[in-house]
């Protein structure tokens, strides 16, 4: 080879890939649109960008897998935590996490109700970019017990298993959302976030028939689904169950999940004896 | 050094080798973070830390480019810089910016895009320095009349820089988009018209150093520069993994990026046969180690280490963790930090009016041999760390925090590591401030040792 063949060579591939590269990115802005669910960027979510990054969360979380490694990722938080409790935390994240016990904390950024609001409104917003199935198991803040996270073994779609409905509710449980494991293990003692559900149906049983529980349902299975649809029926006292007299629970399980799915929930539920 | 104001580069070598340790200063201390409770979370978070880390090795590293590059278009191009005014103008107006943005960090003041945090005023000066600097070597190129192809790959890559610096000015409401482009900076800087900055000042090297015809080692950086956009352009996909763009770049990134180790693989087989032409004969042994270092280190960090972790089937449990850091640090340091040690090594004798031993002092030795163990051990310590966290966290689903608390002893390897490389950049400056000398008058130009310039 010349040296003006590898001139050439050097022009020619440059310019080639340049060319398919221009190609490929107009077709992308093109996609963006429905990829990006775009229609749904209003003046919350641009407004959450800026609070994201005026706050530099980026040089210690990752998002859509970018950034620092120094904390969890968050683009499935949304789906996993829910607004009421996420807006407690970042009032005031040393109550549900402690250096002591994690090795790290994220400071108190002061933000004021409004900002709180449009960063969360930006992470919902971010929730739903089709990230074509990434990531492909739920990457969870906190939870230790393997025998919890029985999504991590792999279970099988539901269709997949059986029409048990108790298979089919502990399919449920483990995906993502609506992210019930996220926050619930289901190994004696594991508290998450929300309760441990082992021996729930002892628990709820008791639950129902102590003299300070503020529900309608008369047993554990009417328990366990009004817990599920209307979370501050009755609400459990702790640091991070609830704040202000208000469970920390998502409260939108009764839109969000339709009929057959809470059956299924609570007919796997049950079965954590 | 043939011309008076080659002499431009010293000042520039001496801000980016400050810089340079100061980094040290915040890497150490965001590595120490991950060793548990944080005295200094309320007053010097780790996201401050983090940011002043990365800023500083992406500011340093620019300013020792320029450097490197007003020492070197002079003697290519045969004639006097067009102004030394100007250039010391730029280094002022630059290293300013830097400061100002070290110091806002640490107050709050970020744009928070990941490494192009540097608020919009502070970018504004970044382009007007850049347009200074690319009109005081073009002037310099005019003047002299002469373009080898050795200094038009090194101006290309900094003319580069500056225009794919541009898109980081805009701002897109669509988080995707704005992260697509970020890329575009970022990627393309590192991965693209960087390594035409890399290549042309290894070329410079290999034909001072070994002595190896001119012609033969420029053809081969054009198939190298050729090599490095086919892989570098489209290998930009492989950062557009599950962000919310089309399906199809993921096949493009796992294929294009696939051939970017062959990038790496030219180069270091460039400079080992031009090594084999010559052998040690250059006196200035610590230059071609720096020199030979950066082929090496970068075919092993930037090549192999990307390629692990670049292919989508993998990156789908590897993306965000601490794998990426495991590449970066091993990549940055071999393809750029080595090739501009090596410029800065290569350049002071005749900065100094020295003999072309006078650097292999022992001090060096040691920080050579220090920077590369201690950042190989950090390459290990982040890999071990981030393997078992795509196992723990990914796979089986453990939480973030938990799987943290289990990768403590690598965090511990981390830090040691990280102390054996400060020691080693701290040589590093002790050497060039205190044992180097400082730069004197160019000799007249027939007093010129005929050595300094084999293939001239």
């Amino acid at each position: 080879m010349t040296k003006r063949a590898a001139r050439l060579f050097f022009f020619i591939s440059t310019l080639v890939s340049a060319l398919i590269f221009t190609v490929l990115t107009i077709d992308s802005h093109r996609q963006f649109p429905k990829l990006t669910n775009a229609a749904a960027i209003d003046e919350h979510v641009i407004a959450g960008k800026h609070v994201w990054h005026q706050y530099n969360c980026t040089n210690c979380h990752t998002l859509l897998g970018e950034g620092a490694y120094y904390a969890p990722d968050l683009t499935k938080i949304t789906a996993q935590r829910g607004a009421p409790y996420l807006r407690e935390f970042l009032k005031n994240p040393g109550k549900f996490y402690s250096e002591e016990r994690d090795g790290r904390l994220m400071p108190t950024l002061n933000l004021s109700d409004q900002e709180i609001d449009d960063v969360i409104a930006f992470l919902g917003w971010v929730s739903r970019i089709d990230t074509q199935g990434w990531p492909p198991r739920p990457i969870l803040v906190r939870g230790s017990a393997v025998p919890g996270a029985a999504s991590a073994l792999g279970v099988p779609p539901p269709a997949a298993v059986s029409q048990d409905p108790v298979e089919l509710g502990r399919a449920v449980y483990n995906a993502t959302p609506p992210g019930c494991a996220a926050c619930h293990s289901v190994a004696p003692g594991v508290n998450i976030v929300g309760p441990t559900l082992a021996g729930l149906p002892a628990t709820a049983a008791a639950r129902v028939a102590a003299p300070d529980y503020t529900g309608k349902a008369k047993d554990a299975a009417a328990y366990i689904r009004e817990a599920i649809v209307e979370p501050n029926a009755h609400v459990l006292t702790g640091p991070t169950y609830a704040a202000g007299g208000r469970s920390l629970m998502p409260g939108d399980y009764g839109q969000t999940l339709t009929p057959e799915q809470i059956d299924q929930i609570v007919a796997y539920l049950l079965t954590l004896r | 050094m043939r011309y008076q104001s080659q002499r431009v580069a010293y000042p520039y070598f001496v801000v980016a080798l400050l810089l340079f340790g100061l980094q040290m200063v915040f890497g150490l201390l965001s590595a120490a973070k991950y060793l548990g409770p944080d005295p200094l979370l309320t007053i010097l978070p780790f996201d401050v830390t983090k940011v002043i880390h990365t800023n500083l090795l992406l500011v340093w590293l620019l300013t020792a480019f320029m450097g490197a590059a007003y020492y070197l278009v002079p003697e290519e191009s045969r004639v006097e810089l067009y102004s030394v005014r100007l250039a010391y103008v730029q280094l002022g107006l630059w290293t300013g910016m830097g400061v100002t943005a070290v110091v806002g960090y640490m107050f709050g003041w970020t744009a928070g895009n990941k490494l192009l945090e540097q608020p919009f005023p502070l970018k504004i000066v970044i382009v007007i320095v850049m347009l200074m600097f690319l009109y005081n070597l073009g002037m310099t190129i005019r003047a002299g009349g002469r373009l080898t192809t050795t200094e038009g790959v090194l101006v290309g890559g900094l003319a580069f820089t500056a225009l794919l610096y541009l898109p980081a000015l805009f701002e897109f409401d669509n988080y995707t988009v704005s992260v697509f482009y970020r890329w575009w900076t970022v990627h393309l800087w590192v991965e693209g018209v960087w390594e035409m900055i890399q290549g042309a000042l290894l070329a410079f090297l290999l034909i001072r150093l070994s002595g190896v015809d001119r012609e033969v080692l420029e053809k081969w950086l054009y198939v190298i520069v050729g090599l490095t956009f086919i892989s570098g352009i489209l290998g930009t996909a492989h950062h557009y993994y599950w962000i919310g763009v089309p399906r199809y770049w993921l096949p493009i990134g796992g294929f294009f990026s696939a051939l970017e180790p062959f990038v790496f693989l030219a180069m270091a087989m460039y400079a080992y046969y031009a090594i084999r032409r010559s052998g040690f004969a250059h006196p200035n042994r610590m230059a071609l180690h720096w020199t030979i270092g950066s082929a090496v280190f970068s075919a092993i960090g930037a090549g192999l280490l990307g390629l692990a972790h670049t292919w989508p089937a993998v990156n789908k449990w590897t993306h965000g963790t601490l794998i990426t850091p495991m590449h970066g640090h091993m990549a940055f340091f071999g393809a750029y930090v080595m090739i501009v040690l090596g410029m800065i090594a290569y350049a002071m004798p005749g900065l100094t009016g020295r003999s072309e031993d006078s650097r292999e002092t022992s001090a060096h030795f040691w920080s050579f041999w220090l920077q590369i163990s201690g950042m190989f051990g950090m390459t290990m310590a982040f890999a071990a760390a981030g393997i078992t966290q795509t196992y723990l966290e990914r796979i089986l689903s453990i939480g973030y925090l938990d799987t943290q608390l289990k990768l403590q002893v690598h965090f511990l390897m981390l830090v040691a590591t990280g102390i054996l490389f400060t020691a080693g950049v701290a040589l590093f400056l002790w050497d060039f401030f205190f044992q180097a000398g400082r730069p004197v008058a160019a000799p007249p130009r027939e007093t010129l040792a005929p050595a300094r310039s084999p293939a001239g």
